[in-house]
């Protein structure tokens, strides 16, 4: 018996119990349509992530105290021990990187920030070096100038601001020129940076740039320095990092088997970080939402048996009338997979509504363009896994039917 | 077919069956019991047999045997020249394809389908295609007068014509014999003369008819009656 006559019986069949067929198809779909939204909402996030943190340029790099990503309570505690990197470390690199065309530093530090009456808590301060918005991806101003070498040289009390301080103290009016209270300080507004929008409900628009000797005068010269360096090509941007390592070693007197006390990031091994950090959380999120297929196709099994039993005289019929095992065989396997293959397809239609709705939320909630784009190979991965499900959770039931004795299933009420 | 032989010993054109020695035993836990003890008998070609017996007495067993439903645990069964005692499950079910038209007692059709459809199964699992299907089984339908009652279901047929489309069903694939099991079992009588007059007609034809039944009114229709008792042939009489 050709393949499409079964397809043709196991579909009369289906069509004869609408109401469990479409059940039946539902546990499928509701499995599917998970898995499928699972990866498009990890995938989503990935992509946002990796967008975010290529950013820094491809050729960029930077040195810090601590890395970007800390693991562990533990590791944190280690890292804490470290030497702080000094404005000579920042000299030292400067000097000794030939590879390198720009070499900056910013300190850091969250100040209250006032303007008259209205205060704008919590905001970035950053005491920068003049080409720290040259290093990396390339911050535009929307207004005014960028701080300038005689900035940092005389330690001017000036600030390129970011437009949450913007919105807050000036509205409508012209923020240049104007003084604002930073920490206590008081600062001249000289520049706006352009707008960024938010990072995982943080806002990136909230701080204020101040020329980095300005910084250490206001804020004083205890805090670390952290170093943003540009290498002068893609070619040499490993030789750059490694000039950079020895020179710092070299200056902190670090014996030959002892690891570096400082850390060397790239916008690639910060990206490599979070993807060891989040792989296995992906993982078990797909597992998890595996096992709703797998319960899927355990309905399907019992939906079949329950189906052969019912069928035992059809079968007892059919087998008179010629069918051999394996047509009854491939009757009930066709029909399993058809109940769950058709729960794939609309589990892939649900997946498109069920990502499209989940990742609004996810974008609204942390006020981000975000999408969880479902990706081919997820659909197709789905529709293989969910027919494969069919196949195995018929393969018991549609062996009962063919190995049914005729004379018995024929006597069968 | 590998395993079809054909056995010159038993070959004879004439015979369309031979049985030689039937047994079927079953296993009942340790107990065995014997529901055919050594039948034997031949059935030629062009012949209308009644199989008749009290309950318990092997006609459904022989029955079985006919129809290739079963295998016989000892003899020789002979069909066509071919030994069906030693086929397997698949060999048979070829053999239940071409060579045998089963009429049931309860018609056995398939609920959910047309009269047509019904009567095109047995042409699906002989892989013939479609449109052949559907030209034969509508003359099928002819020959028992349900052209009009082709896409029908058999809950919208009354019992004789569900009979009759069983019948069609029986006949498409042009079987050696049509094996019919109390077939008028569930009609009143003047529905169950009805088919009888039908498997009259069938008979004149050509075809081989063997009737099981424990009616006489319905055994007389055949020219020949075979009667079982405890797993042994009792008689076996022609009517001339």
């Amino acid at each position: 018996m050709p393949i499409w006559e079964a397809v043709q019986f196991a579909l009369a069949s289906l069509r004869a119990a609408k109401l469990r067929t479409f059940l039946t198809v539902l546990g499928i779909v509701i499995g599917v349509a998970s898995v499928i939204a699972v990866v498009a909402i990890t995938q989503g996030l990935d992509e946002y992530v990796s967008a975010q943190v290529l950013q820094l340029g491809s050729k960029s790099f930077t040195i810090s105290k601590m890395p970007a990503i800390i693991t562990s309570r533990q590791m944190w505690e280690e890292m804490q021990k470290r030497k702080d990197i000094t404005m000579t470390d920042l000299e030292v690199v400067r000097n000794a990187c030939g590879e390198c065309s720009e070499v900056g530093g910013s300190s850091q530090s969250n100040r209250t920030a006032k303007w008259h009456d209205i205060k704008q808590e919590d905001v970035q301060v950053y005491g920068v070096t003049e080409n720290y918005s040259r290093i990396g991806s390339i911050r535009e101003l929307s207004a005014g100038r960028n701080l300038i070498p005689d900035d940092v040289d005389h330690a001017r009390p000036v600030a390129v601001i970011g437009s949450d301080l913007v919105d807050a103290f000036f509205g409508a009016l012209d923020p240049l020129g104007k003084t604002i209270l930073v920490g206590g300080q008081p600062l001249t507004v000289v520049g706006v940076a352009a707008k960024k929008g938010s990072l995982f409900g943080f806002s990136q628009d909230n701080f204020v740039w101040v020329p980095l000797s300005s910084f250490r005068k206001l804020f004083g010269t205890y805090r670390t320095v952290s170093i943003s360096i540009e290498a002068r090509s893609m070619a040499v941007f490993e030789a750059a990092q490694e000039q950079c390592r020895v020179a710092l070693r070299t200056r902190r007197h670090l014996g030959f088997k002892k690891p570096d006390d400082f850390a060397i990031e790239t916008g690639e091994s910060i990206l490599d970080l979070w993807t060891t950090f989040t792989h296995n959380i992906y993982i078990v999120t797909f597992v998890v939402t595996a096992i709703s297929l797998i319960v899927g196709g355990i309905v399907v099994m019992n939906i079949m048996l329950v189906s052969v039993t019912e069928r035992i005289r059809e079968i007892g019929v059919r087998k008179a009338l010629g069918a051999r095992r394996r047509d009854i065989r491939r009757q009930f396997l066709v029909e399993a997979v058809i109940l769950s293959g058709l729960g794939g397809l609309l589990g892939v239609a649900g997946a498109a509504v069920f990502s499209w709705i989940l990742g609004t939320i996810l974008g609204n909630m942390m006020s981000a363009d975000f999408s969880a784009p479902v990706r081919l190979w997820a659909v197709v991965l789905a529709l293989a896994v969910s027919a494969g499900v069919g196949l195995v959770s018929g393969i018991y039931p549609a062996a009962r039917a063919a190995a049914l004795d005729p004379v018995v299933a024929l006597r069968n009420e | 077919m590998s395993a079809t032989t054909v056995v010159p010993a038993v070959h004879d054109d004439s015979a369309h069956i031979r049985a030689i020695d039937l047994w079927r035993t079953y296993q009942m836990g340790t107990e065995e019991i014997h529901a055919l003890r050594g039948v034997s008998f031949t059935i030629n070609a062009n012949e209308y047999v009644a199989v008749m017996g009290p309950s318990g007495s092997g006609k459904s067993t022989l029955m079985n045997l006919i129809g290739c439903l079963d295998s016989p645990t000892g003899g020789t069964y002979v069909l066509r020249g071919k030994t069906v005692s030693e086929m397997n499950d698949d060999e048979l079910a070829v053999i239940r394809n071409r060579e045998i038209g089963f009429v049931f007692q309860t018609f056995n059709l398939l609920p959910r389908a047309t009269a047509l459809h019904n009567v095109e199964l047995p042409m699906v699992y002989a892989g013939i295609p479609k449109i052949e299907r559907l030209e034969r089984a509508r003359h099928a339908l002819e020959m028992v007068d349900l052209a009009d009652r082709a896409n029908h279901k058999p809950n919208e047929l009354s019992g004789g014509q569900r009979q009759r489309v069983a019948v069609a069903r029986a006949l498409v694939m042009g079987p050696s014999i049509l094996l019919a099991d109390e077939p008028t079992g569930n009609l009143d009588s003047a529905t169950g003369e009805d088919i009888m007059r039908l498997f009259g007609k069938l008979h004149d034809s050509g075809n081989t008819i063997i009737l099981v039944t424990h009616e006489h009114d319905i055994a007389e229709h055949a020219l020949r009656t075979i009667r079982l008792r405890d797993g042994h042939i009792e008689s076996d009489e022609r009517r001339h």
